[in-house]
C-alpha cells in the first residue's frame, strides 16, 4: 500500500506526512449527567468499521491542520464525500 | 569453448576476456557474459545442489526463476548467476554442497525421499522430547542455501533515488517500448524500467520475421533506438521493478554501470499511471527428473545461443507445448544443434509454416507426445517420451532436453497492487481480470504472442495511461482498441498439467524440492487450498519467488481434486518480486538526529553525547558517569547546561487563553504579567503527558515550554483538542529557533551580573519571575528564574543564532568562579534530590497527575469536561489501588538500589523510578512508584533487584523533597 | 510408507443446527480454547466457524516468537505458563511444534532503556522467569553478527537476555491444535462465515452463519484483528481497539548465522533465523487503522536500514518475501478477555495486538476454564474490559503508545 491523503489545504500528499487522529466521534461531551461509561466511550471506544469511515487526520509534515476525510479501511483509499453517501 | 560469432543478437564481446575464480581455479569469460553463461562456456553443467535432496541442478530458465544457479559471489550468498553480469576478478563458489556440486557427499539424500514426505518434520523428531534439540541442530545445518560470515561486509556503493513521473512503464520489451513511445508522444514524462541491461524483451533474441526483410531482432533494435532518442522517456535499464503499491508507487533496484557512482540503487517512483508490460516466463513441464541439468526451457536454450553464443549441448530433444518451442528448435537447428526429435504436447493447432520448416529440416515431429523422464545420474543422457495417455513410449539419447509446457504471464506487478487474475481456459494461463486503478497491462502479460498484437497492445496501454493523465481523447483510445481487435488474440495454450508419470521425482518446485507426490500427500492430509499446500510443502517459498511452481501448483491442485476451471485460483505473490539485497533497500541510509546550537562547543568541552528522542545531547562531561564533579559544582559553585531541546512555543490570538485552558490543568487566566507559571497537561485518562512553564508576554500572547520528548506533538495536541471549537489562535513552534542555557548554582548571579545590565538582585528579579532584555544592546534574551535543580538558577532563552555568543560570554564571565558544564545526568540527579519529576522517568503511561503528586496544579473550578484530563482525574481521585510517587531513603545508610528495581512483598507492588547515592545529602535517596497503601511516610519498602536472588534491601518512605525542603536555595 | 495420509482435522462435516459452544474465528486462540474445553472440561460439542481456512489470519502471519519477559505482574505469569506449555503440547498433540528455545535478546540503546529493561528483568526474575541484563560485549558474544560500535544511529548499550524464549513453528501450532480438536470431537468449519449473533433477554441464543443458523448458549469471538469489527457489528459493543497492519518479511535461506531472536525497540526491528534458514524480521506498524494486510515500500526499506546498522552482515543478504497481518491494538498494549458481562453467554478474547501467538496456549486454557465454569479465572481478571472505564490502564508499556490520538 502507498497511502495518500488529501489535505484540504495542501492537496493530495504521501500518507506518511500525516498522523491519524481517530474515528469521528463529535465534540467533547457536555458536563451534565456525564457517566464514566459515556466518558470512556468517548475517549477510548471505537467502532472499528471495516468499510468507509469518517475520521480525523493531522498534516504533521505540512500545514498543521486537522481535518476529516472518508476512507475505506478495507482498501486504504479515500472516498469523495458523495461516494460514501451512496 | 568456441562461441558462435557473427550473430547480430550477441551481447558478448569475445575479444574482451574477463578472468574469474571458480573452485579456486581461474577461468575466463567474455565481456557481456553473465556469471552463468561464463561458467557454462567453461563446461560447468552442475551449478549447485538442491535444498533437501542435494540433487544436481543446472541452467534452467536463464532468468533466475529458481535457485538452481544461485551461487556465492565474492562472499555474497544466493547470487542469481543467470542475471548477474560477470565482472573481472569475481570469486565464485557453489552452494549447499559437501564436497563439490559435481561430487556431493550428501547426494545419497536423493534416495531418501520416501522418508521425507510432505511435512514429515511435523511428525517426527519430537519423540522422545530429548532428541528434538539434537535434531534441530542437524536441521539447521542442513537447511539454508548460501552462507554469510557474521563479520561480512558487502563491498560497493548503494544509493537511492525518488522520482515523480506521469507514466511508469514496467518492462522494456516490444509492448513496453511501444507503450512508452505512445505516452511520450502525448507529451508526458515517462519512465521505462527494464530488468535486463538492454531493451528488446522477447523480440531481442529472435530471428523470426516481423515483417518483410525485418526480423524480430531488427524490430527490437529499431524500437530501442526510438525510445533512446525520445527526450521525455527516462530509461532505467538493468532495473527490476520489485514492488507496486496503490496510488501507483513503484519500487525497484538498478544495477549500476561501470561509470555510475553506485553499484546498486534503490528506485522509488510515484507515477500517475503505470503500465505493466513485464512479459511472460515459461510454464515448466512436469515429468520425472524434470530438473536434471541438461533440461532447460525453450527461451533458455535459444538465448544461450543467440545472446551468449553457446549451443546448449550436442544433441537435443524438444518437448514443448507452443509455437515458440518449434521456432526455437528451428533456430537452434540452423545454428548447429542436432535435434533428435521434437515432441509437441498439442495434437494440432501448430503454426503450419513452422511445422513445414521443421519437416524441411528432417527433424522428426511428434504431435501429442510428451517427455516422461530424463535419464542420467548427474546430467541428461537420455530421454523417455510417450503419448499423452502414456500408452506408447520411446527413448532417445540426448544431452539436452528443451522442455516447456506453456507461458506464464508475469502478473506480479498487478497482483501485489491488488489487481486480480482469472484463469483463462483458452490460454490455460492466469490473465489480468480487474486491474488496479490507473494501471494497464500490455503485451504477453495479456497472453498475446503475435508480435504485432503485442505492439498494438502496448500502444493502447500507452494511450490509456495518457488518458489517465488527461492527455488523450476517448476517440483515440477507441481507434487503438479497434486496431488491436483486428489482430490475432492470445494463442490457445496446452492443457497438459503433468506428463503421465507417478510423480515421485517430478518436481513442481525446484527451490524446495517439492514433488507432485508431495502435493498429493498434502491434499490427502486436508490441505486442500493451494495457499495452504504452499505453506505445508513450502512450494514456491524459495529464492525463486514462486516463478517455477506459481502456475503449475494451482493447476495441479485443481486437476487432482477434479475441480472446475472456475475455482482455479493462483497463490499469492509477494514483493519483492525479485530478491533484493538489504544493502540496496537501505540505500544511502541517512542518520538523522537534531543537534543544538551548542553541539560543537560541548563536544570540544569533552561532552559525551547520547541520543535522547530526536536530539543528541551531552549526558556527561567526564568518564565518571556518576557525574560527581558536575553535580558538586552546581551545588557549591555554578554550572551551565544546554537545555535547548526544551519545547518552546508561542500561542497568540483572541482565543489563545481558551486553548491554554483546554489543555493545561491549571487556571491559565491566572498567569500574571512578569511571572512564570508551572503547569501540566494530561490526556483524557488523566495521565500526565507534559509539563512546562507558561508566561504571558502580552495581551492574548503567551510563551510556553514543553518537555523535550513531547515538543514534536504539542501543536498537534492543542489543535486536536480544540478542533471542534473554531477558536482563533496561532501557534508557533520556536523549539529549533530558540536555544536555552540553564545557569545554576550559588554563584549564578555573580556570573549573570557580569553579562547583563539589568537589576538582577533577588529584589529586582525574584524567583519565578522573568525578564526580557538585551545583552550588549543587541542580543534579545528572555531570562526566567526557575529551580529545577534546586539552586539559584537562570534559564536564558536566546535566539539560536546568538546562542554561541551568549554561551561564550557566560563562560568567560564564569571563569573566575570555575564555571563548568553539566550534562543531562547531573541534572537528573540534582532534580531528583529536589524530587522534581521528569515525565517518563517518574511516570509511565498509566500514571495520572494525582499519582505523581502534582494534584495542586489542577484547578477544580474549571469545567471538567472542557479541560482535557479533568473528568478522569475526578473519577479516579479516590482510587486506592493506583500507584503513587513516593520519596525514600535507604535503611542503615545502604547503597541506592538500581533504577528499575522492584518494590515487593509477595507480589510486585511498585518499582524504583530514580535512586542515587546522593553526594549532596551523603545518603542514598530516590523516588519510587508504589501502590497507594505503601505510600505513607515511614512505610518500609522491600526492594528486589535483578540478580538479587533471595537477598533484599530495604528503604523507608520519607517526605519529599530531600534537598533543601524549604526551597531557600533556589529563592536566594 | 509409514506416514498415513488422512485428513488431519477430520472430514468435512455438515453444520449441525445446535452446539453447546460456538467459536468464531479459526485462529490459535479459538483452536486452543476449543482444545482445552474438549480436553479438560468435557465440552466437545463445539463448532469453530472460520471464514477462510484455519490459520488464515495472524496465526499464519506472525513471526513465531515466544517469550515471557513481559512488563507487569499480570502479564508475566500468563506468558510464563504459555511458554511452559510448548513442550507439553508437542507431546499431547503428538505433533512437532518445533519449539526452538534459542533465547531472546532485546537490545537496549540508552541508559533510560537499560533502566526500563532492569525493571522488566527484575519482574521476570521475581516470577521465576529467567532473564538477565547483559552489556554490549556480552551481547556480541552471543550474537557475533551484532554491530556494537558507537558509529550507528542507536549504539547498543546492552541487552535483555531471556534464555527460555525462542521460536515456535506457528503453522504447526495451528495444525497440531486442529488435529487435537478434531480428535476430541470438535468440528472445524472452514469457508463458513459468521454473520450474526442472536440474543434474547440479554442472553446469547444463536449464531447465524453463511451455512445456516446454529442454536447455542455460548459464543466466543476470538477472531484476531477482525474481532472488534465483528463484536460491534453483531452486538453493538464498542471496544478500545485500533486495528493496524503489521508487516514481516524473510530473506533468502542461509546456513546458520543467527542463533537467537534479536530485537530492538529503537530500531523497530526484530530478527531471527528460522529452522529453514531464512532471517525473519519485522515489527513496524503503519499507524492508521485498516484491514488491508498490505505491505508498504516504506517499511521494507526501513527494515533494511535498521538491519544494515545493527546486523550489518545481512546487507549481503536478499529479502525474498514481505507480508502483512492485522494487529488489534489497545491503548495499553494488553488484551481484552471478558465474558458474560454485556451479554450472558458471550465471551471475547481480543486486543492482543502482536502478542496473540505467544499467549495462545495459556489463554486457551483459561478461556476454556472461564467458559466452562462461567466465572472469570483470577489469571484473566486484570484483562477485563472495565479497566478502561476505571482509568486503570495495564502498564504493559511504559512509554505512551503512539497510534491513537488518546495520548
Amino acid at each position: 500500500m502507498a497511502l495518500t491523503i488529501t489535505c484540504p489545504i495542501c492537496g493530495k500528499r504521501n500518507g506518511y506526512e500525516f498522523r491519524f487522529g481517530g474515528e469521528e466521534k463529535g465534540p467533547r461531551p457536555e458536563e451534565k449527567d456525564l457517566t464514566p461509561q459515556a466518558w470512556c466511550d468517548y475517549v477510548h471506544m471505537n467502532k472499528c468499521v471495516a468499510g468507509v469511515q469518517e475520521e480525523w487526520w493531522f498534516h504533521k509534515d505540512g500545514c498543521g491542520s486537522w481535518f476529516k476525510i472518508l476512507r475505506d479501511t478495507t482498501t486504504n483509499l479515500e472516498q469523495a464525500a458523495g461516494e460514501a453517501a451512496k | 569453448m568456441n562461441r558462435l560469432s557473427q550473430l547480430p543478437t550477441l551481447k558478448i564481446d569475445t575479444t574482451q576476456k574477463l578472468a574469474f575464480t571458480y573452485k579456486e581455479k581461474t577461468y575466463f569469460g567474455a565481456k557481456g557474459d553473465t556469471i552463468a553463461s561464463a561458467l557454462f562456456a567453461n563446461g560447468v553443467r552442475i551449478f549447485g545442489r538442491s535444498l533437501k535432496y542435494h540433487r544436481p541442478r543446472g541452467l534452467y530458465s536463464l532468468d533466475g526463476e529458481c535457485s538452481n544457479t544461485c551461487m556465492e559471489v565474492d562472499g555474497v550468498p544466493n547470487v542469481r548467476c543467470e542475471n548477474t553480469s560477470l565482472e573481472d576478478g569475481m570469486i565464485i563458489k557453489e552452494q549447499n554442497v559437501k564436497g563439490s556440486a559435481e561430487y556431493d557427499m550428501m547426494g545419497f539424500l536423493d534416495k531418501m525421499d520416501w522418508a521425507m514426505p510432505a511435512g514429515f518434520y511435523y511428525n517426527v523428531m519430537h519423540k522422545p522430547a530429548k532428541i528434538w534439540p539434537l535434531a534441530m541442530k542437524q536441521i539447521r545445518k542442513a537447511a539454508g542455501l548460501g552462507k554469510i560470515a557474521p563479520d561480512h561486509e558487502i563491498p560497493g556503493k548503494y544509493d537511492e533515488i525518488f522520482l515523480n513521473t506521469d507514466v511508469c512503464v514496467i518492462g522494456g520489451g516490444p509492448a513496453g517500448m511501444t507503450a512508452a513511445l505512445a505516452a511520450a508522444q502525448k507529451g508526458l514524462r515517462v519512465i521505462l524500467m527494464e530488468s535486463r541491461p538492454w531493451l528488446g524483451g522477447c523480440f531481442e533474441y529472435r530471428s523470426r520475421e516481423y515483417q518483410s526483410r525485418q526480423t524480430l531482432h531488427d524490430r527490437a533494435v529499431q524500437l530501442a533506438k526510438e525510445v533512446e532518442k525520445t527526450e521525455n522517456i527516462r530509461l532505467f535499464t538493468h532495473t527490476s521493478a520489485v514492488g507496486t503499491y496503490n496510488n501507483n508507487l513503484v519500487t525497484g533496484f538498478q544495477i549500476g554501470k561501470k561509470e555510475d557512482i553506485f553499484d546498486q540503487r534503490y528506485v522509488e517512483i510515484r507515477a500517475n499511471s503505470v503500465i505493466s508490460a513485464a512479459g511472460a516466463i515459461e510454464r515448466p513441464l512436469l515429468f520425472d527428473n524434470n530438473e536434471r541439468p541438461g533440461v532447460m526451457q525453450a527461451a533458455c536454450a535459444l538465448r544461450l545461443a543467440k545472446t551468449y553464443g553457446q549451443l546448449p549441448g550436442k544433441k537435443a530433444v524438444f518437448s514443448v507445448g507452443h509455437d515458440f518451442g518449434l521456432e526455437a528448435a528451428i533456430e537452434l537447428h540452423d545454428l548447429g544443434l542436432a535435434i533428435a526429435c521434437v515432441t509437441d504436447i498439442r495434437e494440432d493447432g501448430q503454426n503450419l509454416e513452422l511445422v513445414k520448416k521443421i519437416r524441411n529440416r528432417k527433424i522428426p515431429l511428434l504431435k501429442g507426445w510428451v517427455a516422461t523422464k530424463a535419464h542420467g545420474m548427474k546430467t541428461v543422457k537420455k530421454i523417455s517420451i510417450s503419448t499423452l495417455d502414456g500408452q506408447i513410449s520411446k527413448t532417445f539419447a540426448c544431452d539436452v532436453i528443451v522442455a516447456s509446457a506453456g507461458f506464464t504471464p508475469v502478473t506480479g506487478h498487478i497482483t501485489v497492487n491488488q489487481g486480480t487474475l482469472k484463469y483463462d481456459s483458452h490460454t490455460g494461463a492466469f490473465l489480468p481480470d480487474q486491474m488496479p486503478e490507473k494501471m494497464h497491462a500490455a503485451g504477453r502479460v495479456l497472453g498475446l504472442e503475435d508480435p504485432k498484437s503485442i505492439e498494438v497492445s502496448g500502444k493502447l496501454a500507452g494511450l490509456k495511461a495518457a488518458f489517465d493523465c488527461e492527455n488523450c481523447s476517448i476517440q483515440e483510445l477507441g481507434d487503438a482498441k479497434k486496431e488491436l481487435e483486428a489482430l490475432p488474440g492470445p494463442a490457445r495454450g496446452s492443457k497438459l498439467v503433468t506428463a503421465p508419470v507417478k510423480g515421485r521425482k517430478t518436481f513442481i518446485c525446484f527451490d524446495e524440492d517439492a514433488t507432485i507426490k508431495n502435493i498429493k500427500q498434502a491434499i490427502e492430509k486436508g490441505f486442500d487450498v493451494p495457499e495452504l499446500i504452499k505453506r505445508f510443502t513450502a512450494t514456491g517459498l524459495g529464492p525463486g519467488q514462486g516463478g517455477i511452481p506459481g502456475h503449475n501448483l494451482p493447476l495441479f491442485v485443481a486437476k487432482y481434486q477434479a475441480l472446475p476451471d472456475i475455482s482455479i485460483r493462483p497463490t499469492n505473490v509477494r514483493p519483492p518480486l525479485v530478491p533484493t539485497l538489504i544493502a540496496t533497500y537501505a540505500g544511502a541510509n541517512h542518520k538523522m538526529f537534531k543537534t543544538t546550537p551548542m553541539d560543537e562547543m560541548q563536544r570540544k568541552d569533552g561532552g559525551i553525547f547520547r541520543n535522547i528522542g530526536v536530539w543528541q545531547r551531552a549526558r556527561y562531561f567526564s568518564n565518571d558517569f556518576s557525574s560527581r564533579k558536575e553535580i558538586e559544582n552546581v551545588r557549591n559553585n555554578v554550572g551551565m547546561l544546554d537545555a535547548s531541546t526544551l519545547g518552546k512555543f508561542r500561542i497568540h490570538g483572541p482565543d489563545a487563553l481558551k486553548a491554554l485552558q483546554r489543555v493545561f490543568v491549571s487556571d491559565m487566566s491566572r498567569v500574571k504579567q512578569g511571572r512564570v507559571k508551572y503547569s501540566a497537561m494530561c490526556n483524557d485518562d488523566g495521565c500526565v503527558i507534559d509539563d512546562g512553564v507558561v508566561i504571558k508576554q502580552g495581551e492574548n500572547d503567551y510563551y510556553f515550554t514543553t518537555s523535550t520528548g513531547r515538543a514534536g506533538q504539542t501543536i498537534e495536541w492543542i489543535r486536536y483538542h480544540t478542533r471542534y471549537d473554531g477558536w482563533d489562535f496561532a501557534l508557533v513552534n520556536l523549539t529549533d529557533s530558540m536555544g536555552v542555557i540553564n545557569l545554576s548554582g550559588p554563584n549564578a548571579r555573580k556570573v549573570m551580573e557580569k553579562v547583563v545590565d539589568i537589576d538582577i538582585s533577588n529584589e529586582g528579579f525574584g524567583f519565578a519571575e522573568y525578564k526580557t532584555f538585551n545583552i550588549a544592546d543587541t542580543i534579545p534574551v528572555r531570562a526566567m528564574r526557575l529551580g529545577f535543580v534546586g539552586e539559584l538558577s537562570y534559564e536564558l532563552h536566546v535566539p539560536a543564532s546568538y546562542m554561541k555568543a551568549v554561551w561564550i560570554m557566560l563562560k568567560d564571565a564564569g571563569k573566575e568562579f570555575n564555571i563548568r558544564n553539566f550534562g543531562v545526568e547531573a541534572q537528573n540527579v540534582l532534580r531528583m534530590e529536589k524530587c522534581h519529576i521528569i515525565l517518563g522517568q517518574e511516570s509511565e503511561q498509566r500514571t495520572n497527575l494525582l499519582d505523581v503528586g502534582l494534584g495542586f496544579l489542577w484547578d477544580r473550578s474549571k469545567a471538567d469536561a472542557k479541560t482535557v484530563g479533568a473528568v478522569a482525574l475526578r473519577q479516579a481521585e479516590n482510587d486506592q489501588t493506583r500507584f503513587k510517587l513516593v520519596g525514600f531513603k535507604m535503611e542503615n545508610n545502604g547503597r541506592a538500589p538500581r533504577d528499575g528495581a522492584l518494590v515487593v512483598d509477595d507480589k510486585v507492588r511498585g518499582y524504583i523510578a530514580t535512586a542515587r547515592d546522593s553526594f549532596s545529602l551523603n545518603e542514598a535517596v530516590g523516588m519510587a512508584l508504589v501502590e497507594a497503601p505503601l505510600s505513607k511516610i515511614g512505610t518500609r519498602l522491600e526492594i528486589f533487584e535483578d540478580e538479587c536472588g533471595d537477598d533484599r534491601i530495604y528503604g523507608k518512605v520519607v517526605a519529599m523533597p530531600f534537598y533543601d525542603p524549604e526551597g531557600n536555595r533556589m529563592k536566594m | 510408507m509409514f506416514f498415513k495420509n488422512k485428513p488431519m482435522w477430520g472430514k468435512k462435516t455438515k453444520l449441525k443446527s445446535s452446539y453447546d459452544v460456538v467459536i468464531i474465528g479459526g485462529g490459535l486462540h479459538s483452536l486452543a480454547t476449543a482444545y482445552y474445553l474438549s480436553k479438560e472440561h468435557g465440552i466437545t460439542d463445539i463448532a469453530i466457524i472460520e471464514k477462510n481456512y484455519i490459520g488464515f489470519g495472524g496465526a499464519g502471519r506472525n513471526t513465531a516468537i515466544v517469550r515471557a519477559n513481559q512488563r507487569t505482574r499480570y502479564n508475566v505469569p500468563l506468558y510464563k505458563e504459555a511458554l511452559d506449555l510448548w513442550p507439553v503440547l508437542t507431546k499431547e498433540l503428538d505433533y512437532n511444534l518445533m519449539f526452538n528455545n534459542c533465547g531472546n535478546l532485546n537490545l537496549m540503546h540508552s541508559e533510560a532503556a537499560m533502566k526500563a529493561a532492569r525493571m522488566t528483568i527484575a519482574t521476570a526474575q521475581f516470577h521465576g522467569v529467567e532473564s538477565h541484563l547483559i552489556d554490549a560485549k556480552q551481547a556480541k558474544e552471543l550474537v557475533p553478527a551484532l554491530n556494537i560500535s558507537e558509529d550507528i544511529t542507536f549504539p547498543i548499550h546492552g541487552a535483555m537476555f531471556h534464555p527460555p524464549g525462542g521460536v515456535v513453528r506457528h503453522d504447526a501450532v495451528v495444525w497440531g491444535l486442529a488435529k487435537g480438536c478434531a480428535k476430541n470431537g470438535v468440528q472445524i468449519h472452514q469457508q463458513t462465515e459468521a454473520l450474526d449473533i442472536g440474543t434474547r433477554n440479554g442472553k446469547v441464543t444463536s449464531v447465524t452463519t453463511s451455512r445456516g443458523t446454529i442454536n447455542t448458549k455460548q459464543v466466543l469471538i476470538s477472531a484476531g484483528g477482525y474481532s472488534a469489527a465483528l463484536i460491534y457489528d453483531m452486538l453493538g459493543i464498542k471496544l478500545p481497539i485500533s486495528v493496524l497492519t503489521i508487516q514481516a518479511m524473510v530473506t533468502q535461506p542461509l546456513k546458520p548465522v543467527l542463533d537467537h531472536v534479536v530485537s530492538s525497540g529503537a530500531y523497530h526491528c526484530y530478527a531471527n533465523q528460522t529452522l529453514k534458514g531464512e532471517i525473519a524480521t519485522g515489527a513496524h506498524m503503519d499507524p492508521w487503522p485498516n484491514y488491508t494486510t498490505l505491505n508498504t515500500a516504506h517499511y521494507i526499506k526501513h527494515q533494511a536500514e535498521a538491519l544494515s546498522e545493527f546486523l550489518p552482515c545481512l546487507r549481503g543478504v536478499r529479502f525474498m518475501r514481505i507480508w502483512g497481518g492485522l494487529a488489534d491494538m489497545t491503548p495499553d498494549m494488553a488484551p481484552i478477555m471478558d465474558g458474560n458481562d454485556q451479554v450472558e453467554g458471550f465471551f471475547m478474547d481480543c486486543g492482543w495486538g502482536y502478542f496473540g501467538f505467544k499467549s495462545c496456549s495459556a489463554v486457551g486454557k483459561y478461556m476454556a476454564q472461564f467458559m466452562a465454569g462461567n466465572e472469570c479465572p483470577g489469571m484473566l481478571k486484570p484483562f477485563n474490559l472495565n479497566r478502561y472505564q476505571e482509568h486503570k490502564l495495564m502498564g504493559e508499556t511504559a512509554a505512551l503508545v503512539n497510534y491513537s490520538p488518546d495520548n
